[in-house]
């Protein structure tokens, strides 16, 4: 037996099998065939005879190409199939792996059988990925326990809040020496708890709760140059450490500032999560830049870094997303890039992120430039006025007494703001519900109503429209302002549609429940609002309590525009309401264009899959964009589903579905006429403008 | 009798190996056995009243540890993308792997499971997203291996896809 037959044997024994390649997927055994190529793929007929091995495998025939092409090109080394599963005649799966090497000008191919390695290297396998899945799971699980621990911690300043209110009311007392030390000592720690637990919920879940506060107009609003320079000077430290340089870099054309809508605390958060982000890519010895630019409606801010660019399988924006993490891995949870994206879509803005040419990325966010009117300034500085006197808003009576009626069903909150508004000076008067406002208001003028939002028999937003619908005829304006549970931006938003002035955040705070009534009357005592009907001032504005940001903007000015909104079509509305920015209308409606579609889509897949919480929220979701352009009779329908999701009834969305459907293609034929005009000074002209229904309505 | 080979791309864990046991053999298993090679499996289907066996090439899962080997999709005639519903990470890498794959081999009829829909509770994959899909032309099926919901109906509706190339 020669040497070459010898170890041919060898391997046969050891579970491999040596051929010969022939050409056209036929080989030649050179050492044997195997039981378990046997029992793959049946006996040998003849050991002379060709085997068309590729035939009988559809995997070695694919690899033979490659094979082919290996011993073609003449290459050193070996071509290596991978490992593939064949199944014997008893159903067994049998792995194998095939190498293709070429020996003394032969075109060799050997089978190896990997049975008894197999076991171990699955395992192996099977252990890595399983704890892959433990590890997605174990952040999924941290990422509900955060959400539970802000509800708690949320429910938690609730009675702490009304707590204070007591104590307050205490100290107002004539207590006794001993007991007045209590009451403070009490008041002290309740306050101490209350900044502790906003501390844990500033921590855990600040944006979620925080998206509320904003400022829209300048002075107040925030700074970006400032919270970037800030920034720097906090990073720096960690960036040196780490030996990347850190900088701000262009800030070019700043003569108009670099106020933007938000809230200044949540943008250094905003800049902290990008630096923290760019620090992880950033190699050693590189630098990250911060930089601002001016552009018309917006200011953008970018954080470049010259690491090693997004990865090209990555898109954008799914960085953003919840649980999003970079491919290394390098983040956390993958919470802050999404905070971050949730934070500056609320106030209006965006954010992205994007390979830069050359190294490195850039990630930016952009946020509408703050408002720098005549009248923000004053209602600045009377915000200013009402700031500075907010200690004495505790030690002296008001300066006017105001008329107050209170509609809150809750007995002890009621007792306790209508105490807090008496020992203030005011007259306050309470009742349970809505119906019983309306006849107090029948019997009696008041200067300022607080409407509970949710009462039973009428709610505060019913009760509301009942009384602007009665002002129609009067021509006069009630002050209204709002008490909601959460005080939230949507909040805000609904009631602002429903006509209120204000908005307060329940439990009711004394200073907050001070600052808002007495600023909302306001008008009622300014020489130069007593000369307009209808109080046209901005009492909402000023009301803008510091716990309770969300105070509703909604003037009674544009509460008197708003009845004639019914009959708007979209132009008109988005005229009155952006001051005539066509720029910004043609946006708009642009942005509309292409989003609310997918929000319908929702909607509507929400109603064929009978899923209450997805309608809840896709209704919320399109409703909101709906107002900005009137449509009233979309975002009513809009309302309604989200309505009947939060109660879970979906028997009747599907024909509010369809109201909503007619409402919105309306709305869009609107909206396209608009985004097509070059310079649309109507939808479309006169002459071709289509007659929708709510045209035909303003016809008749 | 016509031949055409059928791949299942996906992440790790997503149930291709399970979404192919119910459509071959009807079986399932709850327990998850890692796939590290490939094994292929054929099924005859009538489609469109025309017999063809589909050549079912059920492809290891990408993750860290393993890279798919393009060489692989060699003569493939469509392939189902499969999603973990429950994972919506799986989503973003298996539509990153069809662009590689669009770029590599062109154009090929594919359908989209969404598997695991049996887990309605843990679904992640909002239907927002699915819209965008659709809108963006993928045939979505909401499968599961487990109960066999739509398994057989994403694989005829490629089958038919792939007849009418």
């Amino acid at each position: 037996m020669s040497a070459n037959s010898i170890f041919e044997s060898f391997l046969a024994g050891q579970g491999y099998a040596l051929f010969e390649y022939l050409g056209d997927g036929d080989f030649r055994a050179l050492g044997g065939w195997p039981d378990w190529c046997a029992n793959i793929w049946g006996a040998l007929p003849d050991r002379d005879q060709p085997i068309g091995l590729a035939g009988k495998s559809a995997f070695l025939e694919n690899f033979l190409v490659d094979a082919e092409e290996f011993w073609r090109a003449h290459l050193p080394g070996s071509a290596n199939s991978g490992n593939w599963i064949e199944r014997d005649t008893n159903g067994r799966e049998i792995p194998l792996e095939a190498t293709a090497r070429s020996l003394d000008g032969k075109r060799i191919l050997l089978l190896q059988n990997l049975s008894e390695s197999f076991g171990q290297q699955q395992q192996w396998f099977q252990t890595a990925r399983n704890s892959l899945l433990e590890h997605e799971k174990l952040l999924k699980e941290i990422q509900k326990k955060e959400i539970l621990l802000h509800c708690i911690v949320h429910d938690l300043t609730q009675p702490l809040s009304a707590m204070n209110g007591v104590f307050n009311l205490l100290e107002r007392e004539n207590l006794p020496g001993a007991l007045r030390k209590y009451v403070k000592a009490g008041e002290r720690e309740s306050q101490r708890q209350e900044l502790m637990i906003r501390g844990i919920l500033e921590a855990f879940s600040s944006d979620l709760a925080a998206q509320q506060s904003r400022e829209t107009s300048a002075p107040e609003a925030p700074d970006l140059l400032v919270c970037a320079k800030q920034a720097i000077e906090e990073f720096s430290p960690a960036f040196r450490e780490r030996q990347i340089g850190l900088s701000l870099g262009a800030h070019a054309g700043g003569s108009r500032g670099w106020r933007v809508v938000g809230e200044s605390s949540r943008i250094d958060r905003i800049f902290g999560n990008l630096l923290e982000n760019a620090m992880r890519y950033a190699p050693k010895g590189s630098s990250v830049t911060i930089g601002l630019e001016n552009h018309e409606a917006f200011v953008l801010a970018y954080v470049d870094d010259e690491g090693p660019g997004l990865p090209p399988e990555q898109r954008p924006d799914q960085l953003f997303a919840l649980f999003s993490k970079g491919k290394t891995h390098a983040g956390k949870a993958g919470l802050g890039l999404y905070f971050c994206k949730i934070t500056v879509e609320r106030w209006g803005g965006a954010i992205g992120a994007e390979t830069r040419k050359g190294v490195g990325s850039r990630f930016w966010f952009r946020l509408p430039r703050a408002v720098q009117t005549a009248q923000n300034v004053a209602t600045a500085a009377t915000r200013d006025k009402s700031v500075d006197n907010e200690k004495s808003h505790k030690l002296r009576k008001a300066e006017h007494s105001l008329r107050i009626l209170v509609a809150e069903d809750a007995e002890l909150n009621r007792d306790l703001i209508l105490e807090l508004l008496k020992k203030r000076g005011h007259v306050a008067i309470g009742v349970a519900d809505g119906r019983r406002a309306l006849a107090a208001l029948d019997e009696h003028d008041f200067d300022v109503v607080l409407l509970d939002e949710e009462m039973p028999r009428m709610t505060g937003l019913q009760t509301t429209a009942a009384i602007r619908r009665r002002e129609v005829t009067t021509g006069k304006h009630q002050i209204i302002i709002g008490i909601s549970g959460h005080a939230t931006t949507d909040d805000e938003h609904r009631f602002r549609e429903a006509g209120m002035d204000a908005a307060l955040a329940k439990p009711v705070e004394v200073k907050t429940l001070y600052k808002a009534v007495e600023s909302a009357a306001q008008s009622l005592y300014s020489p130069a609002v007593l000369s307009q009907p209808q109080h046209a001032a901005q009492p909402a504005a000023a009301a803008a309590p510091a716990a309770a940001p969300s105070v509703a903007a909604n003037t009674p000015a544009d509460s008197s525009a708003k009845s004639s909104a019914e009959s708007e079509d979209a132009l008109t509305h988005l005229r009155r309401t952006t001051g005539g920015n066509e720029k910004l209308i043609r946006s708009l409606a642009a942005t509309f264009l292409v989003d609310a579609p997918k929000a319908l889509a929702r909607i509507r897949s929400a109603v064929t899959k009978k899923n209450a919480a997805e309608l809840a929220s896709a209704a919320h979701l399109l409703k909101g964009s709906l107002a900005i352009f009137g449509a009233p009779k979309a975002v009513a329908a809009a309302r309604n589903l989200e309505a009947l999701g939060r109660a879970n009834n979906l028997r009747e969305a599907t024909a509010s579905l369809r109201t909503l459907e007619s409402e919105f293609a309306l709305l869009q034929h609107e909206l396209r006429a608009i985004h097509s005009a070059a310079k649309p000074k109507s939808p479309v002209p006169r002459k071709s403008r289509p007659t929708t229904k709510r045209s035909r309505r303003k016809k008749r | 009798m016509l031949q055409k080979k059928v791949c299942m791309l996906g992440s790790f864990s997503v149930g291709k190996s399970s979404l192919v046991r119910r459509f071959v053999e009807s079986i399932f298993d709850e327990q998850y056995h890692t796939t590290i090679g490939v094994k292929v499996d054929k099924k005859v289907v009538n489609a469109g009243g025309e017999d063809l066996t589909l050549v079912l090439w059920d492809i290891y899962g990408e993750d860290v540890f393993q890279k798919m080997r393009m060489s692989y999709l060699r003569g493939m005639h469509g392939y189902l993308l499969v999603v973990d519903g429950t994972r919506r990470q799986t989503l973003d890498d298996a539509l990153a792997l069809h662009d590689r794959v669009a770029a590599e081999i062109g154009k090929v009829p594919a359908v989209l499971a969404l598997n695991k829909f049996d887990l309605t509770d843990q679904w992640e994959v909002e239907p927002a997203r699915e819209a965008e899909l659709t809108a963006a032309g993928w045939t979505v099926a909401h499968t599961s291996a487990k109960t066999g919901d739509a398994v057989e109906k994403a694989f005829q509706h490629l089958a038919q896809a792939m007849l009418a190339q």
